[in-house]
């Protein structure tokens, strides 16, 4: 006779339920409760301390003609538009470079990953900052290779360049997801392709890239999300200057918020935000669907 | 057909929460008692008034062991956002320093703080003029106590005078031509700031308001300047900066970044000659000089002696939360930090000279009534002061200001776009918070 299993907590059709119980707790909690809660305030006028008043779509139009709002769009987008493939295609080359087969490679991989794991914390953003002073050592450097010095903060270009290089320099998660992926490429691929002729550039054409598509669309996806969500970098660094030019999305939400108390306006920001990067990655997604799927 | 009562059920217990309130409907009335209890305190400020405020806590929790104080503190920058978010969340401290406007922005009802009259047997209201109280008098509710009264004056490194052979300015004229003679030593005679401060604006307007006799913006929040008076006002920004009497905006984040005037090396190493700064708050400028560095100077009239047009506001108040559950053990410690003698001379003038009789006449008695924040005092004393709208000091008004200097300052757009451009912002911006 079959023996039969004693469910050991006793509620035999809840106990899936029980065990997941503390993660979808967490989940209503944090992640569904504000997501719904943000949308309800975004319909209304709301300072944070009197009661919130439905106002329906306003925050919605005033967006329309909010010049503040159009401009933080247009430099997020603009940033992102920068920063995200220069980022995959560094990470991508750093990683090619850290799968040889060299002595002492493990040691080298982590001295990478170190900006990483730094992150964006005060400390190295207020070091990003000075690096960049007027007297700051990326002057310096120029000077002494006999460039004259550029006012970083005051020129839009320069400013950008400051963000992203930091962003840049962080690019130690995105290297290390396109790492693993080139490792589990078989070495016999390219010995094949060797015998066949096939060159080092060829080979990468040929058969590396098509074999990290996927990999290579979860990163952007990830980067594209992370940079349209912009805020420490240039909340620390440039405050948003000049001229706003480095004034993201992010830093408008958090200023409406908390500097204005416009609760209200800033929830539908938020919320704006969400629906521009959700289209983004759903263009992306559907651009690339066929080339993914030949894989 | 469960599942789907199931998830509206779900959908409906979100929505009423999301609408619900962090804030007591009905605030702890006082029982009269000081029962044990822990109580937060908040302020921010530089150096030298944390010092001195942490000290007066030791001395209260000396006094007091069963009501323990925990303080909260920082810099400027910032502070106004994360009492933002206490306040929206009910998190918020139970005795608050709060800047004036704050009264605009959480209390347009007053019932944003306790109303402090329900305490006046715990606190010594008599103890300051009845125009002071009025400042925090929000629809008939006490939200606050003004601690000192102050204004904005300026004050100079005499080292850097004296390596330029100067004088400190006494009218306009003086000031924009010692320009050239500190450009000279690679130096400038006075610095301004675009940032939180906003000292560049604040300093434009005392230039028109002196000139035109106007008010900037009244006390009930009505624009008082012309688009012709902003423009004004802006063209006499631009002529500091074009006379080198003040850094341009793209040299001051060129070296400075985003760190606050005095926390610039060119101020702390003497290449700034001077600042203009709140005779109470003017105390982190000193610290980051050598002693007896900063020397207050003369309030700068016209050629015809006309000084009006300098402003002066309650530099800080203290109040109350309305989330409390301790009102009599708070406001036992409020009157001990507004009233107290002995505290008034651990606090010194970090917060101005204090509007409190008792705590002036403490400090007068020890010989403390001394110091940078008096001279203003007396500077500003001696002028037809006007008093400062709180509408002024809105951080979304800042930013209007903030950003037309800034637009100006990079040659971006012309004095007269920019002044446009302002006056429609703050007309329209003052319409939408009065509604």
């Amino acid at each position: 006779m079959k023996k039969k299993y004693r469910n050991p907590i006793g509620v035999k059709s809840y106990t899936g339920l029980l065990l997941i119980l503390p993660f979808i707790a967490g989940f209503i909690l944090f992640t569904a409760y504000p997501f719904i809660s943000s949308f309800l305030l975004g319909l209304t006028d709301y300072n944070g301390i009197r009661s919130p008043e439905f106002i329906g779509g306003e925050n919605y139009s005033r967006m329309l003609t909010d010049k503040g709002f159009i401009n933080a769009t247009a430099v997020t987008l603009k940033y992102t538009a920068i920063l995200v493939p220069l980022k995959l295609i560094f990470s991508l080359f750093a990683a090619i470079v850290l799968n040889m087969q060299i002595k002492g490679m493990g040691v080298y991989r982590t001295i990478f990953y170190i900006p990483s794991i730094l992150g964006s914390n005060l400390a190295v953003v207020i070091m990003w900052q000075f690096l960049f002073t007027a007297d700051g050592l990326a002057n310096q450097l120029l000077e002494a290779v006999g460039l004259s010095p550029i006012g970083w903060y005051g020129n839009s270009a320069a400013a950008m360049g400051i963000i992203i290089l930091l962003r840049l320099w962080e690019f130690g998660s995105t290297m290390v997801i396109f790492l693993n992926a080139l490792r589990d490429i078989p070495k016999e691929y390219y010995e094949a392709a060797r015998v066949d002729g096939c060159g080092r550039i060829r080979g990468f054409f040929a058969i590396t890239l098509p074999l990290l598509k996927n990999v290579f669309f979860l990163n952007l996806i990830l980067q594209i999300i992370a940079a349209m969500q912009e805020f420490n970098a240039p909340y620390m660094i440039t405050g948003g200057g000049p001229l706003k030019s480095t004034y993201t999305l992010g830093m408008l939400v958090y200023d409406e918020m908390f500097s204005y108390h416009n609760m209200g306006y800033a929830n539908a920001i938020s919320w704006v935000m969400f629906v521009i990067i959700a289209l983004i990655v759903g263009i992306m997604t559907a651009v690339t669907k066929r080339g993914r799927a030949e894989i | 057909m469960k599942k789907l009562i199931l998830i509206a059920a779900a959908l409906g217990c979100l929505i009423s929460l999301s609408a619900c309130e962090n804030r007591k409907s009905q605030i702890t009335a006082p029982d009269g008692k000081l029962d044990k209890c822990t109580l937060r305190f908040s302020w921010w400020g530089g150096d030298d008034r944390h010092e001195a405020t942490l000290d007066a806590i030791e001395l209260w929790n000396e006094r007091h062991p069963d009501i323990t104080v925990i303080p909260e503190y920082g810099g400027w920058d910032g502070w106004t956002e994360k009492i933002t978010a206490q306040l929206s969340g009910g998190t918020e401290p139970d005795i608050i320093q709060i800047n004036y406007d704050w009264l605009i922005s959480f209390s347009q009802d007053g019932k944003g703080f306790y109303d402090l009259n329900l305490l006046s047997d715990r606190i010594e209201l008599d103890n300051f003029d009845s125009e002071i109280l009025q400042f925090g008098q929000v629809e008939g509710k006490l939200n606050g106590i003004a601690v000192s009264v102050s204004g904005r004056g300026l004050f100079y490194n005499s080292e850097t005078y004296k390596r330029v052979g100067a004088e400190y300015p006494t009218n306009w004229t003086e000031l924009i031509s010692l320009g050239e003679k500190f450009s000279s030593h690679g130096l400038y005679p006075l610095d301004l700031d675009a940032q939180s401060g906003g000292t560049a604006w604040y300093l434009a307007v005392v230039y028109v308001q002196q000139k035109t006799g106007k008010q900037f913006i009244s006390l009930d929040g009505k624009l008082g300047f012309t688009e012709e008076d902003i423009k004004m006002a802006l063209d006499f920004y631009k002529t500091l900066e074009d006379n080198k009497v003040i850094r341009t905006v793209d040299i001051r984040t060129d070296e400075d970044g985003t760190a606050a005037l005095y926390q610039s090396p060119e101020f702390i190493q003497g290449r700034i000659g001077g600042v203009l700064e709140w005779g109470s708050s003017v105390g982190k400028y000193e610290m980051s000089l050598s002693e007896g560095v900063l020397e207050a100077g003369a309030l700068l009239s016209d050629e015809n002696g006309n000084n009006g047009g300098w402003m002066v506001k309650p530099s800080l108040l203290y109040t109350i939360s309305a989330n409390t559950d301790y009102p009599d053990e708070a406001a036992e410690f409020l009157n001990f930090i507004l009233n107290d003698g002995e505290a008034a001379k651990v606090l010194g003038t970090t917060r101005g000279i204090p509007a409190s009789h008792t705590a002036e006449k403490s400090l007068e008695e020890s010989g403390l009534l001394t110091g940078l924040a008096e001279e203003n005092d007396r500077l500003l004393d001696e002028l037809d002061t006007v008093t400062i709208s709180p509408y002024m000091e809105l951080a979304q008004m800042k930013s209007f200001y903030n950003s037309a200097i800034e637009q100006i300052s990079f040659n971006a757009v012309s004095t007269e776009e920019a002044a446009r451009e302002m006056y429609f912002s703050i007309n329209d911006y003052l319409e939408r918070i009065k509604k």
